[in-house]
């Protein structure tokens, strides 16, 4: 028993980047674990996306047909079963995604495996392998062991490992999958799309983003003006769209948008939390403005500062006017 | 003999009809007063404080005196007084006559309304209505001509252009009153003129203004034919509108003729400074209708003149927020003269009548109160309404989250309470704990003073000081909470109590003290003033009194007066509810500063906006804030050096206020404590350079901070690294764990659990008729494939003994609960490095845990009918957070504890809540999408695994009647949201955002310890199981950004440079 198994994210029929990014962490640690290094891809249509995650180090694709290409727990959790009593790996990797959430630890309880979630740093100790997660609100670490479990389900920070950038060889296996059973237990109805907006997060090389430090809808005009001097794509965390305060376009982070082409991000009031981070901690220079000096956004700004976030502001308008 | 006729020339029956006239207008007079009266009665008890005699000599001395009408407004002072004597001796002169006239002379012959008495008689009332005339002349003349805005009945704040109705009809009632009284008057002086220009009497002297008036007829030539026929008719005129006056006295304005003499009697001995209590008895909490209000208040509201004295001072009026505490009495007597004290169906007395926003405007300053001439406590029924608004959740999210945190750490801030003292690091002297030692004085230092940096230096001023001069003094340290003031002033008296008692628990358990002593006036005026009520309190003094006796002692010498130009800002707190004025400028005078007054001084001070918990409001921007307003008001004074304050939060809405509204380079703020510092050349503190203090002392910190971090971790790791070289890898590894077996050694791998474990039973007998069935459709679900993947065996529900849940009668829905930790800055590992040291965390409800109540309860609501039933995996502690469930709404909880259960994997959590679940048979599981400490994120997966229930997690929102399927919402990365439906029962991981828990007051949480909470033992869930073990815990090296130093406009310099170098300009 031995060997990696990844499993491949998708959303309606298009592949995820966490799937590459997966590929990477199993990379990282096969030779301590042992191969092969499976991907397992799940679909309607899973050749079509078997290229995708057929990258350097990759031993083996996968495929499970599903009627449909809409997601649903109880299907990736029985495709997993059925791949994994096949293939027999020792170690599960699944991306900490929304869908991921969904059924990682569902695998990890169905087969009373070792399991741990969020896990952002993958290593190994002699034989036995250790995961990192973040613990008491992302201010320390947590390491740990599975001793005892041949197979451990772990469920993989995003945008986190380094996907390979070598193309790889794999061939493809299709595996059959019986979901009469299980078919039936939800039922896909749509997808709701953010709705359109002339912001767009992605694009945006400056972004000027806010957060509870403003403390009040009232004082939005102020900080959308500034951004609007200085240039910038105005942007937020999400409990400012949670409070209905800005629309979901300008939300910045995991379940907003990621900052993928941002040079230059300054963060106001903004505390940083684990998603927001997803969203922006890749960015080349970040300014950040709060007034609790341990605020974890200070752990991932190129600047910060703690002074007044409203006397900031008024002297950074008299700067740009 | 010197008399007058009283019914001169009048035949029989005119008398009669006279008299019949009269006891019409006194029946109509005693009606009204009859009604309200009853109306009164409909009030709730007055909550009574201060005795009766007490309060019936206070309103005579201030009626005696005319103190309360003559401050701030001499004029009207003056005016009222000559109408009310004026008044008082027309009154009484009726009263003589009858009493001769209609009572001792036909029952017993008795005349004493002639000769001398009848000559100084005639003097008094000739001068009484000279003063009443002129007191009316003075009024009409002051509204015509003065054009004073407290007179405008206008609602700018409210951005009325014009008058509305009602107002205008305040208007025509205003000069109704004194032009009738005015008539009446006149009328009276020129009947007395044609009496005296007819009759002649020698006497005609003692009738000074009559007979001016007489002798004025004379010279107009007036003849006796003319004077005869105005007597006759000016007689009937003059009596009918007495007469009428008198009848219409109950109906408007005129009523607080009455209406004040019960209003001033019965004022509070400390009104505000000392609030009523709930009523214990009571459902609803505070006012919250009509008939809610004491009958007290109601004689408030009958008593207003609309003088518009409290409008003009009112902080939150002049700040242009919806509030102006006359308006506020206004309304609701207009509204209770229609409603009679009767509460109605269908008008809901916050909203319809008076507006949220209204009673949040409050600052609790007692501006209003403190100068109402007829004794209305606005500021009382201002918290009382706002208990209510407390009650119904209605208010602001930033208020409603500081309540929180105060419940859940003891202060306003959110901060662990062993940073309480972490200012008194700095300082070169230890500071005692009067837990652990004696000392002559507890210094309750309050939570700005503990925790805000500007004011942790003037703590550490008064520290030095107090050493300096000798006076010892311990801390409570970490044992201090908030004392509550401000929170009973929200209107979370729940909370409030809360806090006093255990603040009072506190004080009780520490060792020997004499006294206490305080920074802050508002923990001041609540353990001085409403302490007292809960248990034995000791003596409390205000710093500025201990420093105010230090100085004149000689215990603290001057050696360097100031000479400083100086203002003062009295604390509402302090000065307005305590009267303490004197102290402070004692002190200021010893240290050698002129004090150069504001205006608006004393008892008339100016608020600084924060009380009442409007600190912990955000102000809306674009208006002057009380703070920007009163700083205009010292600018204005020129050339003062410093604005004095001596409380915390004045310093704090101060400093800032002076920076905001463009006074920062005249004057600095500055705590008195600071200036005596200065004065006594404290060697500790240099106070000219605060700031570089201030960074320094941040930096020390921090250095501090790094330093036993670092050892700590050196030390951790060494034994960890030892521990490692002694014993090979692998058995270093399990040695803390039990040895490892595999999962459920009962259950074979191939047997699968129950594929439908908590499938609905059939119904009893609904509770509620319309409650709908338990859900009835079955999910279809997987079978388990047999697998063999070496031995793999499914995670098994722990064994929860023999839990047997209630029957169910109707839908049950299960919310998982989390009593989530929250890690402050300065923290240690426990001895095993494997977790942090539990004094370390403080907890509360997890948020998403209480998304997915609030979502239990909307479903609940939305179906009509059901029960919840909350498990949470916790120690006793964690109690605290089921008990806020329960108050929420949530009707059972089930608590899983055992010692081993510490910060445990989301498996054995999922495993847990599993075995509770399957005796409980849920039709809906609904558990957070993660929890705010750990954020696994999978403690709802892993039990709907167990359970083998279909599931959905990071679920938005749930639409379910209760019967078929769901439809629930998913929300993914990027925003888009995926839209399903599922059959019940199902395990749901809900998201935060798309609802808004409701709020649990303290008095909630106290009624739900009667919902029942069973508490299970876990021990059966420790067996080597589990997700992972943890193998060490550790603070990660940052790399920090780059810190940005200076003012904000020097850092806005840094920024703005950096912004155009990246944009490449």
């Amino acid at each position: 028993m031995a060997g990696i198994l990844i499993v491949a994210e998708q959303l309606d029929g298009a592949l995820r980047e966490v799937s590459q990014e997966l590929v990477g962490a199993a990379v990282s640690i096969k030779d301590q674990v042992g191969g092969p290094v499976q991907v397992l891809v799940i679909g309607a249509d899973p050749d079509a996306l078997a290229s995708g995650v057929n990258l350097e180090g990759v031993d083996e694709i996968l495929t499970i047909q599903t009627p449909s290409d809409h997601f649903d727990p109880l299907i990736y959790e029985e495709a997993i079963v059925t791949a994994g009593v096949q293939s027999k790996p020792s170690v599960v990797l699944i991306g900490h995604t929304s869908s991921g959430m969904a059924y990682g630890a569902a695998v990890g309880a169905r087969l009373g495996s070792g399991f741990a979630s969020d896990v952002f740093i993958l290593g190994h100790d002699g034989d036995e392998l250790i995961a990192t997660r973040s613990a008491y609100g992302n201010k320390v670490e947590m390491e740990m062991g599975f001793s005892g479990k041949g197979v451990v389900v772990l469920t993989l920070r995003g945008a986190t490992f380094e996907p390979p950038e070598g193309a790889g060889s794999a061939g493809t296996m299709a595996v059959d999958l019986d979901v009469t059973s299980i078919v039936g237990a939800s039922t896909h109805v749509e997808y709701q799309e953010a709705p359109p907006s002339d912001i767009d997060i992605t694009k945006a090389d400056f972004i000027l983003s806010v957060g509870r430090g403003i403390q009040d809808k009232d004082n939005l005009p102020r900080f959308e003006a500034l951004a609007d001097k200085v240039g910038a794509t105005f942007g937020c965390s999400r409990p400012i769209v949670d409070s209905g305060w800005l629309p979901k376009p300008h939300q910045v982070g995991q379940s907003g948008k990621v900052a993928s082409n941002c040079q230059l991000y300054f963060a106001l009031g903004i505390s940083g939390a684990v998603q927001h981070l997803f969203g922006m901690k890749h960015v080349d220079t970040i300014i950040a403005v709060n007034t609790d000096p341990e605020a974890p956004i200070f752990n991932v700004a190129t600047y910060g500062t703690t002074v007044d976030l409203f006397e900031l502001t008024d002297a950074l308008e008299r700067h740009f006017n | 003999m010197e008399t007058r006729e009283l019914f001169w020339s009048l035949s029989h029956s005119a008398v009669l009809a006279f008299y019949a006239v009269g006891v019409a207008a006194m029946a109509a007079f005693a009606w009204g007063v009859w009604q309200h009266y009853a109306k009164y009665r409909r009030g709730t008890a007055h909550i009574g404080r201060g005795e009766l005699a007490a309060g019936v000599k206070r309103m005579i001395a201030d009626l005696l005196t005319h103190r309360t009408l003559k401050r701030r407004d001499k004029f009207a002072g003056y005016a009222h007084a000559g109408i009310f004597f004026g008044f008082v001796i027309a009154a009484a002169g009726t009263a003589i006559i009858t009493l001769e006239y209609d009572i001792l002379y036909p029952l017993f012959g008795i005349r004493f309304w002639n000769g001398d008495f009848y000559l100084i008689f005639s003097l008094a009332l000739d001068i009484g209505h000279l003063a009443l005339t002129a007191g009316i002349l003075m009024m009409m003349w002051r509204r015509a001509v003065f054009n004073l805005p407290k007179l405008n009945y206008l609602r700018a704040y409210r951005g009325e252009t014009e008058l509305r109705a009602p107002a205008r009809a305040w208007r025509v009632e205003d000069w109704i009153f004194l032009t009738v009284l005015l008539v009446i008057e006149l009328s009276g002086f020129t009947q007395e003129g044609v009496r005296l220009l007819m009759d002649q009497p020698e006497w005609g002297a003692w009738s000074p203004v009559g007979l001016l008036v007489a002798k004025m007829f004379g010279a107009f030539g007036m003849s006796e034919t003319t004077a005869a026929a105005i007597r006759g008719t000016n007689w009937w005129m003059h009596g009918a509108l007495a007469l009428a006056f008198t009848a219409a006295i109950p109906w408007y304005k005129a009523k607080h003729i009455i209406a004040v003499l019960g209003s001033l009697a019965t004022r509070a001995e400390l009104p505000l400074a000392r609030l009523p209590r709930e009523d214990e008895g009571s459902d609803s909490a505070g006012i919250a209708c009509v008939s809610d209000f004491s009958w007290k208040d109601m004689l408030n509201f009958d008593a207003c003149t609309k003088c518009g004295r409290c409008h003009e001072a009112c902080p939150a009026r002049n700040s242009g927020f919806p509030l102006s505490p006359r308006d506020l009495i206004l309304d609701l007597r207009s509204y209770n003269d229609k409603a009679q004290g009767r509460a109605e169906e269908g008008v809901d007395l916050i909203g319809d009548v008076i507006d949220p926003e209204t009673l949040w405007s409050c600052r609790s300053c007692g501006a209003c109160q403190e100068i109402c001439p007829v004794g209305i406590e606005h500021p009382a029924m201002i918290v009382q309404m706002r208990r209510q608004l407390v009650d119904r959740g209605d208010m602001d999210p930033l208020l409603q989250g500081t309540l929180d945190t105060i419940a859940s750490t003891g202060n306003s801030f959110g901060e662990s309470s062993r940073k309480r003292s972490a200012w008194t690091r700095e300082l070169k002297f230890a500071v005692k704990d009067i837990r652990e030692e004696a000392a002559e004085s507890l210094w309750f230092v309050g939570d700005y003073a503990s925790f805000d940096p500007r004011n942790q230096i003037v703590s550490r001023a008064f520290a030095s000081l107090m050493k300096a001069s000798g006076v010892d003094f311990g801390l409570l340290h970490e044992g201090e909470r908030n004392s509550g003031n401000d929170v009973r002033r929200v209107g979370e008296e729940g909370l409030y109590e809360t806090l006093v008692e255990e603040n009072l628990e506190t004080l009780t358990g520490v060792k020997d003290f004499d006294r206490i002593i305080t920074t802050d006036p508002h923990s001041y005026n609540t353990i001085k003033n409403e302490y007292p009520e809960f248990g034995a309190t000791p003596p409390i003094e205000h710093y500025s009194s201990v420093l105010a006796e230090m100085l004149k002692s000689g215990r603290l010498k001057v050696t360097k007066p100031l000479n400083k130009k100086v203002t003062f800002h009295d604390p509402c707190h302090l000065g307005r509810l305590n009267g303490g004025y004197d102290a402070p400028r004692q002190v200021l005078e010893a240290i050698g500063c002129e004090i150069i007054e504001m205006p608006r001084n004393r008892d008339n001070s100016f608020c600084c906006g924060a009380g009442g918990g409007r600190i912990w409001i955000p102000d809306p921007p674009g208006i002057e804030k009380p703070s920007e307003n009163r700083m205009h008001e010292a600018s204005a004074l020129g050339g003062i050096e410093v604005f004095v304050t001596c409380c915390p939060k004045d310093l704090t809405m101060f400093e800032d206020a002076r920076k905001t509204s463009g006074h920062e380079s005249e004057f600095a703020v500055q705590d008195i404590a600071e200036l005596v510092a200065e004065a006594v050349e404290l060697e500790s503190l240099t106070l000219k350079d605060l700031p570089s203090i201030a960074d320094r002392l941040t930096d020390a910190i921090a250095t501090r901070i790094a330093e036993v971090v670092a050892t700590r971790l050196d030390e951790v790791l060494a034994t960890k690294m030892a521990a490692l070289a002694a014993v090979p890898v692998s058995a270093a590894l399990e040695a803390p764990q039990a040895t490892p077996e595999a999962p459920a050694t009962e259950a074979s791998a191939v047997e699968a659990p129950s594929p439908d474990p908590i499938s609905p039973e059939p119904v009893g007998t609904p509770a509620v008729e319309e409650a709908p069935q338990a859900a009835p459709a079955a999910a279809s679900l997987p079978e388990l494939n047999v697998m063999d993947w070496d031995n793999l065996a499914p995670v098994q529900p722990g064994d929860m003994g023999s839990y047997t849940a209630p029957e169910k009668i109707g839908l049950r829905i299960l919310v998982t609960v989390k009593h989530a930790a929250k890690l402050g800055d300065e923290y240690e590992f426990t001895a095993d490095g494997l977790d942090i040291a539990g004094e370390y965390l403080e907890h509360d409800l997890n948020e998403w845990d209480d998304a997915a109540l609030e979502q239990a309860l909307l479903l609940i609501e939305s179906i009509g009918g059901g029960e919840v039933v909350a498990v949470a995996v916790g120690p006793e502690e964690a109690e605290k957070s089921l008990r806020k469930v329960l108050a929420k709404g949530a009707d059972r909880a089930v608590r899983i504890w055992d010692e081993r259960l510490q910060n445990a994997d989301p498996v054995t959590i999922a495993r847990a809540i599993a075995g509770v679940a399957e005796a409980e048979q849920a039709d809906l599981v609904l558990s957070g999408t993660q929890s705010s400490d750990q954020a696994h994120g999978s403690t709802g997966t892993a039990l709907a695994r167990i359970l083998g229930l279909p599931h959905g997690s990071v679920i938005a929102s749930v639409e379910w009647d209760g019967q078929g399927d769901m439809t629930v919402i998913r929300e993914l990365e990027g925003g888009t949201r995926h839209v399903l439906t599922m059959p019940a029962p199902a395990v749901l991981a809900i998201q935060t955002g798309t609802n808004t828990p409701r709020y649990a007051t303290m008095r909630m949480i106290k009624q739900a310890k009667k919902k029942p909470l069973e508490v299970l033992d876990g021990a059966a869930l420790i067996d080597g199981g589990g997700g992972y073990r943890v193998r060490r815990m550790y603070t990660p090296e940052q790399e920090k950004a780059q810190m940005l130093e200076g003012t904000a406009e020097e850092v806005a310099e840094q920024i703005a440079a950096l912004i155009r170098d990246k944009k490449g300009e």
